[in-house]
């Protein structure tokens, strides 16, 4: 039982369909840890000194804790809705705090001038009143009807349309989109970031993504959003402070920063501050 | 005494509608030039999310963020919140100023309150810039330049007269603003070669 509330989380440390024959050493939170395949068939953890750590399989990536789970790994019920296209992205590794990645991905104001002409276009650059919620009995963030013009806004996205997107943070290094489907009204695509933190300001973003396409190859879908993540990362490497301020101070919010708002505080009042700058500077 | 100006740049290296991360006493600077060609030198950092003006971009007598389109005018002051198209931004969205002048064909960069103006270079012509894996003191005692009364390294490379300013940059590079006299071309590519030759000469005695 460690109790410590950055031990205690569950994340994402390799994809199981690219886990090879000779495993993964790879790191997490500052620490040497080894993926690879047990005696049973399943993907095992350990850490330097060999100690098996608790490991789920789930939305195509393996997931470990480190210390001791405080909750089952959160539940996205559309992995399992029929017709659904599950996507194993990949790996983008960024030179930024693994909150600073969540934090990106929770933002759309930026969406004109670092996703140009794809995901958003001046002089479309308003972004209107949301809703955004810390809900207690689940403890996560959630911010619902954001809406905003996009140029392209899907591979399936024929021309311009209106989205519209709720964002969902489970965890302290992941964050779930769901957002307007083209070809199925009233159903979401669901896109996910989920951030391997391997330092404090070192991070692999593995994106994956449950959505109702039937059409685009895979290697567009992939190409996609890989081209997104890459033109995040110019952004994400360039940040001063490295680390994610949670106090007010360093940064000036404006009301379309309420859900990167919201992720603040939500951070700081459980105590989660791998990643974090917590004195204003 | 350290010097109150900072050479950062050659001038014609930054065209209209520029802008270029520069470094004066560690400190990080965004430093652009507006299409009236008016000269500015921020703090490198946009105080809405942290991210680099110097990954901007310029229009019309402004600097925008990268990152959300903030813009920022003459005097620092945000002018523009594009999420927010209707909000008159707060005076106190401000990027830091720094002085920033135009000498000789050299842009001349200070952190604090200056009166004085930066050294004058009258006759000489720009050469190049170019960045040097070794220290200030390094490149001197390889150049054979004498340091002159104004703080400048002069003397001559390739038979031709030059003056070396010398910008520090962080754990331990310099970058050299060469400026030459006037001289026909052929005269100007020996002294850039040698500029060159300068630089492996400091780089191989600074590994030394």
């Amino acid at each position: 039982m460690s109790g410590d509330p950055i031990l205690d989380e569950w994340y994402p440390v390799a994809l199981v369909s690219q886990l090879g024959p000779l495993g993964r050493d790879t790191r997490l939170l500052g620490q040497p840890i080894r993926v690879y395949w047990g005696t049973d068939h399943q993907p095992q953890v350990s850490d330097a000194n060999g100690r098996a750590l608790p490991v789920t399989c789930r939305y195509g990536h393996v997931w470990t804790c480190p210390g001791t789970p405080s909750r089952p790994l959160f539940d996205i019920p559309e992995a399992d809705q029929p017709g659904r296209r599950l996507v194993d992205v990949g790996v983008v590794r960024v030179k930024c705090s693994p909150l600073r990645a969540v934090e990106n991905f929770l933002d759309i104001a930026h969406f004109p001038f670092v996703h140009t002409d794809i995901l958003g276009a001046e002089p479309h650059t308003e972004v209107g009143r949301y809703d955004v919620q810390i809900r207690d009995e689940v403890d996560e963030v959630w911010a619902t009807k954001v809406q905003f013009y996009q140029p392209q806004a899907a591979k399936s996205a024929a021309g311009g349309i209106t989205t519209e997107y709720m964002y969902r943070v489970p965890a302290p290094t992941v964050a779930v989109l769901y957002k307007t489907c083209p070809p199925r009204p009233g159903e979401w695509d669901v896109i996910t970031l989920f951030v391997q933190p391997l330092e404090q300001d070192l991070c692999e973003v593995w994106p994956w993504m449950a959505l109702f396409d039937d059409t685009t190859s895979l290697t567009d879908l992939i190409h996609f959003q890989q081209t997104i993540f890459v033109q995040d990362r110019s952004i994400l490497e360039n940040q001063l402070p490295r680390l994610l301020p949670l106090d007010p101070g360093m940064e000036i919010p404006t009301r379309a920063d309420m859900t990167s708002i919201a992720y603040r505080r939500w951070l700081k009042r459980r105590g989660y501050s791998f990643g974090a700058q917590l004195v204003a500077a | 005494m350290t010097a109150a100006w900072t050479p950062v740049a050659l001038a014609r290296d930054l065209p209209r509608l520029g802008v270029m991360p520069v470094c004066v006493d560690g400190i990080d600077v965004a430093l652009w030039r507006s299409a009236s060609g008016r000269l500015a030198a921020w703090a490198d950092r946009c105080p809405h999310r942290g991210m680099r003006l110097s990954h901007g971009f310029v229009r019309g007598e402004a600097l925008s963020c990268i990152y959300h389109g903030w813009s920022y005018g003459a005097s620092g002051s945000c002018l523009r919140i594009p999420a927010h198209p209707d909000l008159e931004p707060p005076e106190a969205i401000r990027v830091p100023v720094h002085r920033a002048t135009e000498n000789n064909g050299v842009i001349w960069v200070a952190l604090g309150d200056q009166d004085n103006t930066p050294p004058a270079l009258t006759g000489l012509v720009p050469l190049r810039s170019v960045t040097v894996q070794a220290r200030a003191e390094v490149i001197r005692s390889a150049s054979g330049l004498a340091i002159g009364a104004d703080g400048i390294a002069r003397g001559h490379l390739a038979s031709i007269a030059v003056a070396v300013l010398m910008q520090a940059l962080p754990e331990g590079a310099t970058v050299l603003h060469v400026l030459a006299e006037p001289a026909d071309p052929a005269a100007l590519i020996a002294a850039s070669r040698a500029v060159e030759a300068l630089r492996r000469a400091a780089e191989s005695k600074g590994a030394a």
